[in-house]
């Protein structure tokens, strides 16, 4: 509203959006609505013809762009056939293409599985390095950060603090002060009271100050741990949910899914991982009757789910979706927690009571009358929990309830969660938040190609860095850095909790 | 993948032609179903349309919109049936003639949309945007139909994935009485409408920040151009547009 941009010393005020373009290339979070074309190469002909390119050269761009992307022979694809990683990298070409000065990028890699945000990533590396291009990324994952010569720290509507990469990175309480995730190597080091000048960054280099320091793993707390986990899991045995020689094929002939095998039991906490497109979706539109079994079968509570149908298995599975507008619809929050009682003609009175409850369990008492699409995107997710939640569901799914949150509104997404098993709900997460999974979950199932490529406790699963790899996924930074140590911890409290310091 | 997208890539001696002539032969076939309304003749040029699919590969897509082509066959037929005057009785007070009429009729509503179905699986979006701007319509113009072509499969599956939700929550579209059932899908219009307009605006945003409109002019990267198969065709189906108009001025259809 007041005051001047320049950009290469012009004023932006005195320019139109689509001139400034050919300077600034943009490339937004949401892949799907930024790709338009029939085919890949015409996509990134967009830009250029725009700017009246001629169509030899842009041929010759198209090459350029898409062998900057790694998307050399991509050309006649169409990029609905793509994945997501693929979709953002295509999106980044298409804008190369006009050949800007200046890219940006806005939470480029939110959407993506961990290799997909690599691939991206790198590419922004290497633009950085053999182009002359400057970069500007808006992220809110600081692992990406790494990568970056400079870090401004924003928060609400200022600049906070402006250093080199390194720098901000070692001032995890900062960081954690802005809402913003801090990176947990330096944060660890940063507890046990390492000067911020010390700290280490990356688990290589963790390891080394561990070593250095003379710390080490406290072996007696770290089985007692592990001992604990056990029990726990032990203690969540009664069955819910039996898939059985689950087979799933899309009209059209897709196999989504294979001969998948999983029991979910009552009052557990698991998590499903896998890149896009692995069958994670696929596989618990199963448990509600959104999906039937091609082959094989799925059991609630004993009973298969065809035979129950969604409307009796709505009452015992609650789905919460991953974006909360593909649900929301009424003009008041009351209104839209109570859409599923009034379905089920639950007496008024009731739904006063379940409402206030459910309000009251995802922190929104007090919101009754105010306009669902007025609220943030953080708390559009919670009236969609609250109204799926009024249902008293055995078990609740939530498919990626996280993404296109910032890390304070995950941290309450996930302790609400939490509270909610603790309560004794059965909570199923849908993710490819490795961070969340280390710190919430019990237990953790691993899809790849359709098939359960790994299943176990957590720790399990996690310690298995190279296998996770193959199914496009990567540990947080403090489960790496403890593997390298030869245990495996869930977060920072953990590796904390376990580490003695010898004098 | 998503199963609302028409174009069905096939190297096929249709999908070759240039989309102004692909342009021109939808626009023939229409002119043809509208020559006469002999059952026979409608038929054949059905037949014609469908062979012409055939020959493309891209007949599959006539499944997707089976359910229309029944529905359209159907209502044409009672309604038609019903109301269209006739001499010979039939059963009731439907008469023979009539039902020749509404059957006439039937065929040709089928085949035009068998006609636009086939040229928009054999035509991709820019296509049809260049054919357009190269018989003179402005690019903004051209623009604007291509991308309407493109929302709707975008719509499409969000409104898979909305009605998913919904079900999931405990929504049945087919239960009460008809008013009921309308208002049965304002749960699912809503979230429709909003999440289209939220995602039209980066849509927006990606175009200019593509500098869409940044100049007064373009180039274009696809270079249409017509060859000598184009006007074979043309010829051809032009030809037979002026037999068949021959035939009907002297009386035989």
């Amino acid at each position: 509203m007041e005051g001047n941009v320049f950009i290469f010393g012009k004023s932006t005020r005195d320019s139109r959006v689509g001139e400034l373009a050919r300077y600034v290339g943009l490339v937004f979070q949401d892949f799907e609505a930024q790709l338009f074309s029939t085919n890949v190469a015409l996509e990134v002909a967009f830009g250029p013809e725009n700017f009246c390119v001629p169509p030899d050269e842009i041929g010759l761009r198209i090459r350029e762009s898409l062998a900057k992307v790694g998307l050399q022979g991509f050309e006649e694809r169409r990029p609905a056939t793509l994945s997501g990683g693929q979709k953002q990298r295509l999106a980044i070409a298409s804008v190369l293409a006009i050949q800007p000065r200046v890219l940006c990028m806005d939470e480029p890699t939110t959407d993506l599985d961990p290799i997909g945000k690599e691939g991206v990533f790198k590419i922004a590396r290497s633009l950085e390095q053999e182009e002359d291009v400057t970069l500007i990324v808006i992220e809110h994952e600081t692992e990406e950060a790494l990568n970056a010569d400079r870090i401004v720290l924003m928060r609400d509507g200022q600049v906070v603090a402006d250093y080199p990469a390194k720098e901000m990175l070692r001032k995890v309480d900062l960081m954690e002060e802005c809402g913003v995730m801090p990176l947990q190597v330096p944060q660890f080091f940063s507890v046990m009271g390492v000067p911020e000048m010390e700290l280490p960054l990356t688990p290589e280099e963790g390891v080394q100050e561990f070593r250095r320091r003379g710390y080490r793993v406290d072996e007696g707390a770290y089985t007692k741990l592990v001992e604990e986990e056990k029990s726990r899991m032990e203690s969540n045995h009664e069955v819910i949910i039996e898939v059985r020689n689950l087979s799933h094929m899309y009209p059209g002939g897709v196999l989504a899914l294979e001969d998948v095998n999983l029991n979910v039991h009552k009052g557990e906490f698991l998590a499903i991982l896998g890149q896009n497109g692995s069958g994670k979706t696929t596989l618990v539109k199963h448990f509600n009757g959104l999906l039937y079994p091609t082959s094989g079968s799925v059991r609630v509570n004993g009973e298969e789910t065809r035979k129950l149908g969604i409307r009796t298995l709505g009452q015992h599975i609650g789905y919460v979706f991953q974006n909360p507008d593909h649900q929301i619809f009424s003009d008041k929050v009351y209104d839209e927690v109570a859409f599923g009682l009034r379905l089920r003609h639950t007496p008024e009175s009731e739904i006063k009571q379940r409402v206030a409850d459910a309000l009251k369990a995802v922190d929104l008492e007090g919101y009754e009358d105010a306009d669902p699409f007025s609220l943030t995107k953080g708390e559009r997710q919670r009236v969609a929990v609250a109204s799926i939640l009024a249902g008293n569901p055995e078990v609740l799914i939530l498919d990626e309830p996280t993404t296109g949150l910032d890390y304070s509104q995950q941290r309450s997404m996930m302790e609400l969660v939490k509270r909610l098993n603790k309560s004794g709900s059965t909570i199923i997460v849908v993710t490819h938040s490795m961070w969340l999974v280390a710190e919430y979950a019990d237990r953790v199932v691993v899809m790849k190609d359709g098939r359960v490529y790994l299943s176990g406790t957590v720790r399990e699963v996690f310690s298995r860095e190279e296998e996770l790899r193959d199914a496009a996924l990567k540990p947080p930074q403090i489960v790496s850095m403890s593997n390298l140590l030869g245990y495996t911890v869930r977060s920072v409290e953990e590796l904390v909790h376990v580490t003695k310091e010898n004098i | 993948m998503d199963p609302y997208y028409l174009y069905i890539d096939r190297d096929s001696i249709f999908h070759r032609l240039d989309p102004r002539t692909k342009m021109l032969l939808l626009l023939i076939t229409f002119v043809l179903v509208f020559i006469s309304l002999n059952p026979i003749y409608l038929l054949a040029i059905l037949l014609l349309v469908l062979l012409a699919g055939y020959v493309a590969g891209v007949l599959i897509n006539l499944r997707r919109i089976r359910f229309v082509l029944f529905m359209i066959t159907l209502v044409t037929i009672v309604l038609w049936s019903l109301f269209q005057q006739g001499t010979t009785p039939l059963f009731w007070i439907v008469e023979r003639e009539s039902v020749v009429y509404a059957v006439s009729v039937a065929i040709r509503i089928d085949t035009m949309v068998i006609a636009g179905l086939i040229f928009l699986s054999i035509t991709r979006n820019e296509d049809i945007a260049m054919a357009l701007v190269r018989i003179g319509i402005p690019y903004r113009f051209a623009f604007v139909v291509s991308t309407a072509l493109r929302l709707v499969p975008t719509i499409a599956s969000t409104t898979t994935t909305i009605t998913q939700a919904q079900r999931s929550r405990g929504l049945d579209l087919d239960t009460g009485g008809p008013i009921q059932r309308i208002k049965n899908y304002i749960p699912l219009l809503i979230p429709v409408f909003i999440s289209t307009i939220r995602s039209t605006n980066i849509f927006s945003m990606a175009l200019e920040s593509k500098g869409f409109g940044a100049m007064p002019s373009r180039t274009y990267y696809l270079q249409l151009k017509m060859v000598g198969r184009d006007f074979v065709v043309i010829f051809t189906a032009l030809g037979l547009l002026v037999f068949i108009i021959l035939v009907r001025i002297l009386g035989y259809l």
